[in-house]
């Protein structure tokens, strides 16, 4: 490779993959453009130095409060976060059938609820293909951003 | 007395609401972004709702998840405390449609006196004396020029809608005066959207002085004994004090009049600053912050006074509660900002875990902050960790109870301003009381056997 001819490090690049890796709980995040390839790693925390039983279920970089206990998560489950504080619809409007059922089989894209936000109701999709395996929220009650509203068995690929 | 608050903020502020409510008996709301899981603001509230991701735009500025987090839960008012959403009056506009009480002046005020030009027009209006310059914004070159012959240079060129130092020019002759408005007016439209400026004569040797308000729907104002907030980094305050050391006490009263005019011709409601320099004798208004103050507590301290409790009356409808004697200071209190910030390194901002977390306690001491030993400063927002005020019965010995209480305080994982506070409290001009903001321009900081020293140059 030709020293003088670098392109310049893409550090905006680099810090949105660590916020990435942070937010994810993922090990490792590899990208790869033309001749540049950049690898993020989370680091695992040494000042809290975990016994060595406690490391499996241990997620990196932001703090959990603790939430090292078993979630359906590790199960395969795929969870359906809100993505806006608002009020959980589970149908179009009252007396409608909901959009889903514990059972229904959904494919990515396919409406699963309603947030409504200040007047706005915001339809929630699924982001995956599978099956509705638990709906977390009451229909009607608030709920908070990143609050699980369904749980997804996602299909085999 | 209303019956909930939504404090729509973080970290110590955030606490310091939640703690005037727990005390009123206001049942309290707070909202929290997922970088802030594990604050002390989320645990402390009666009641908390994750509003969005860790960047602020998507949290702590995200007008839409608040207001709904304040439908949900149910909240009669909103407390927006400092900094975010504060001094928007777009978002007290919001509120006040959807029915919700804004802790604070009404929109209306918000929007007058965040356009610093209209906030100069309003003080002068009121009788308040304002630094020599233009009278609006300058609109052109020319106008900058014609300011300049008339009351001469330097000059310094202000964004209208600014603060912090962006979009603003010192202009030492008029051959500079087209680069400096032409820069000034590009910085201040990237930063605040708006790229109007206003010119002011440049005072170069100054103290920054100001007044808390407080007033009510019931026609009260009152107006507490000046604070000096002269030790400042890059227009950052770092360390207030009440009473201004040395100040004449036909200034005092001065100011302490002048502030009362201006509120009263605004028809104010609630808690408020406004800030003058101070310089040669004479004092001038420069901005009105229409908030709570990072440092409330110090005029807290001298007066016995709860800021914050005050506040939730006002808003509730009520009258304020302050006893007479409340308004002759009592002693003299400092406040210093211990920031996240490494002053060795030109106070780089610091994040990660906080492995030691000790306070500093004893009498005239009081320690606002939402650390904990294990508490991640997440790199996210602003790097303020704790406040550290000291009251004593005079300035001598508030000085004195600053350094044995800085000297207690320990914090680590992070660099720190602690070693810094040391150093200014060392200095022999700041023991004399009366610097100017030029204070810590004018110092170096050299590191001798651990510890931090300034030196002045001599230039």
């Amino acid at each position: 490779m030709d020293e003088n001819r670098r392109d310049p490090l893409p550090l905006r690049e680099v810090e949105r993959l660590v916020e990435l890796v942070r937010e994810s709980g993922m090990d490792e995040i590899r990208v790869r453009q033309g001749e540049t390839e950049i690898s993020v790693r989370a680091r695992p925390d040494v000042s809290a130095a975990p016994p060595a039983t406690q490391a499996a279920a241990e997620t990196r970089g932001v703090p959990e409060g603790g939430q090292t206990e078993y979630s359906p998560e590790m199960d395969g489950l795929h969870a359906v976060r809100s993505p806006v504080v608002g009020t959980f619809y589970r149908a179009s409007a009252p007396g409608e059938d909901p959009y889903v059922q514990v059972g229904d089989t959904v494919s990515a894209g396919q409406t699963l609820c309603i947030v409504e936000a200040m007047k706005l109701m915001n339809e929630i999709v699924a982001d995956v293909s599978g099956e509705v395996v638990e709906v977390l929220a009451e229909n009607a009650g608030g709920v908070e951003y990143d609050q699980p509203l369904f749980y997804l068995r996602p299909d085999e690929q | 007395m209303i019956g909930k608050v939504l404090v729509a903020n973080r970290g110590e502020i955030a606490l310091r609401i939640i703690r005037a409510c727990r005390e009123l008996g206001v049942r309290s709301v707070a909202v929290y972004s997922t970088a802030d899981r594990d604050s002390l603001h989320h645990e402390l509230a009666d009641e908390s709702v994750c509003i969005g991701p860790p960047p602020a735009m998507s949290s702590y500025l995200n007008v839409p998840a608040i207001i709904s987090a304040a439908e949900l839960t149910g909240a009669d008012a909103v407390h927006p405390g400092y900094g975010f959403l504060a001094e928007n009056a777009r978002f007290a506009e919001i509120c006040e449609r959807v029915g919700l009480k804004f802790v604070g002046p009404a929109s209306g005020t918000i929007a007058r006196m965040g356009d610093k030009a209209a906030a100069r027009e309003a003080a002068a209006e009121a009788g308040i004396p304002v630094t020599p310059g233009s009278e609006g914004p300058c609109e052109s070159v020319e106008e900058v020029k014609r300011v300049g012959a008339e009351v001469g240079y330097p000059l310094v060129i202000k964004a209208s809608a600014g603060g912090g130092g962006k979009g603003m020019r010192v202009v030492e002759a008029e051959t500079e005066v087209e680069a400096a408005y032409l820069g000034a007016s590009r910085e201040a439209g990237a930063n605040f959207g708006d790229g109007s400026v206003y010119v002011e004569k440049y005072l170069e040797r100054l103290r920054h002085v100001e007044v808390q308000v407080l007033a009510d729907s019931h026609g009260e104002t009152v107006t507490f004994p000046e604070r000096d907030c002269s030790i400042q980094r890059r227009y950052q305050k770092l360390i207030e004090e009440s009473p201004a050391p040395g100040l004449p006490e036909d200034i005092g009263n001065g100011l302490m009049a002048a502030s009362a005019d201006l509120i009263g011709s605004l028809g104010y409601e609630g808690a408020g600053t406004v800030e003058f320099v101070y310089a040669d004798g004479e004092f001038y208004f420069i901005e009105m912050n229409t908030r709570l103050q990072v440092e409330h507590p110090v005029t807290e301290m001298i007066s016995g006074v709860d800021i914050v409790a005050e506040q939730l009356k006002v808003v509730s409808g009520e009258r304020l509660e302050i006893p007479e004697d409340a308004l002759s200071p009592d002693g003299h209190a400092i406040e210093f900002r211990i920031n996240a910030e490494d002053p060795s390194r030109n106070f780089l901002p610091q994040a990660g875990l906080v492995e030691v977390y000790n306070p500093p306690g004893g009498p005239g001491v009081r320690v606002d902050s939402h650390l904990y030993a294990g508490y991640m400063v997440p790199p996210h927002y602003d790097s303020l960790l704790a406040k550290l005020i000291v009251h004593a019965r005079d300035r001598e010995a508030s000085i004195r109870r600053g350094l044995r209480a800085l000297d207690e305080f320990a914090v680590s994982g992070m660099e720190t301003t602690l070693p810094l506070h040391l150093a200014v409290l060392e200095d022999e001009e700041f023991r004399k009381g009366g610097v100017t903001t030029r204070f810590l321009a004018d110092r170096e900081l050299e590191s001798e056997g651990g510890l931090l020293r300034l030196v002045q140059h001599f230039s």
